[in-house]
């Protein structure tokens, strides 16, 4: 049976004013990630990343993305993504970069990974981690 | 069978084989533009490639190294030297180059090798003519079939 395989990248993005990361939309990181791969690897690049990619999920509270590429060159545009140095949404550009935390085949395993990094990974986002993490 | 009897008697036979003799790949290309009065510098024809290289495989792309080492400004004739991993990369990005100052051009690949084409004097060592160095000397592009 011919199955269509695909990777899945847990990233986290990272901004230094954490207010701006509640304007962020998956539209707007879906072409901020095929620009730097069009800028990288140029229009093989931009061809390979117009094929069953997508940001499955986004997360804006806390800043997590799920990125979904295809099985033979996820490794490709996995290396454009640290070229990322700005979003830009709604007429602002925000500077971040994007951290990717988890490779996983399916998106369950994307996900269990993601429950588990919400204590161990990610900076902490309210002031009840932040206490925990002094302690 | 005439032919066969006289390669026995003329020479002996023995195959060499090698592997990975050269980390770099040759390529002869000649640039065909639709003025042929345009004349390319060296150092312009280098950018001219890079930039193909950039348009087709980005930054990545443009850092593949890559050495012009003869230039005939006259016939457009360039001798490219390029490491082996990097020649797919090479090889397409001129076969897609279609326009130079927006005018229409071509790169035409006139021979490709693994030793250099340069180096002759592996040719007069060897008494008896190995099939993998005939190729250099021999364009088979070249050849016509009646």
């Amino acid at each position: 049976m011919v199955r269509l395989k695909s990777r899945y990248l847990l990233c986290e993005v990272n901004v230094s004013d954490r207010s701006q990361l509640l304007l962020l939309d998956d539209r707007a990181i879906m072409v901020a990630v095929k620009a730097a791969v069009a800028r990288t690897h140029g229009d093989y690049g931009a061809a390979m990343c117009s094929i069953r990619f997508c940001v499955k999920y986004l997360n804006a509270h806390t800043g997590i993305v799920f990125l979904r590429f295809p099985k033979r060159c996820y490794k490709l545009l996995w290396s454009a993504l640290p070229f990322i140095t700005s979003i830009e949404t709604r007429g602002q550009k925000i500077p971040c970069f994007l951290n990717c935390l988890h490779v996983g085949v399916k998106l369950r395993v994307c996900t269990k990974a993601q429950y588990k990094g919400n204590t161990n990974y990610l900076q902490p986002k309210t002031n009840k981690q932040l206490k925990k993490h002094e302690v | 069978m005439k032919q066969v009897e006289e390669k026995e008697e003329a020479s002996v036979y023995q195959r060499v084989v090698l592997k990975n003799a050269s980390p770099y790949h040759y390529l002869k290309v000649r640039l065909v533009l639709e003025d042929e009065s345009t004349r390319l510098s060296a150092v312009e024809l280098k950018y001219f490639i890079i930039t193909g290289l950039k348009s087709l495989y980005g930054e990545v792309g443009a850092a593949v190294n890559f050495d012009v080492l003869k230039y005939d400004e006259d016939t457009l004739t360039a001798l490219l030297r390029v490491y082996s991993r990097s020649l797919v990369k090479l090889w397409s990005s001129l076969t897609l180059l279609g326009s130079y100052q927006n005018k229409a051009c071509a790169f035409r690949v006139l021979q490709v090798s693994r030793l250099d084409p340069r180096s002759s004097l592996i040719i007069r060592i060897f008494s008896e003519v190995s099939p993998f160095l005939l190729a250099l000397t021999g364009n088979s592009r070249d050849l016509h079939l009646d």
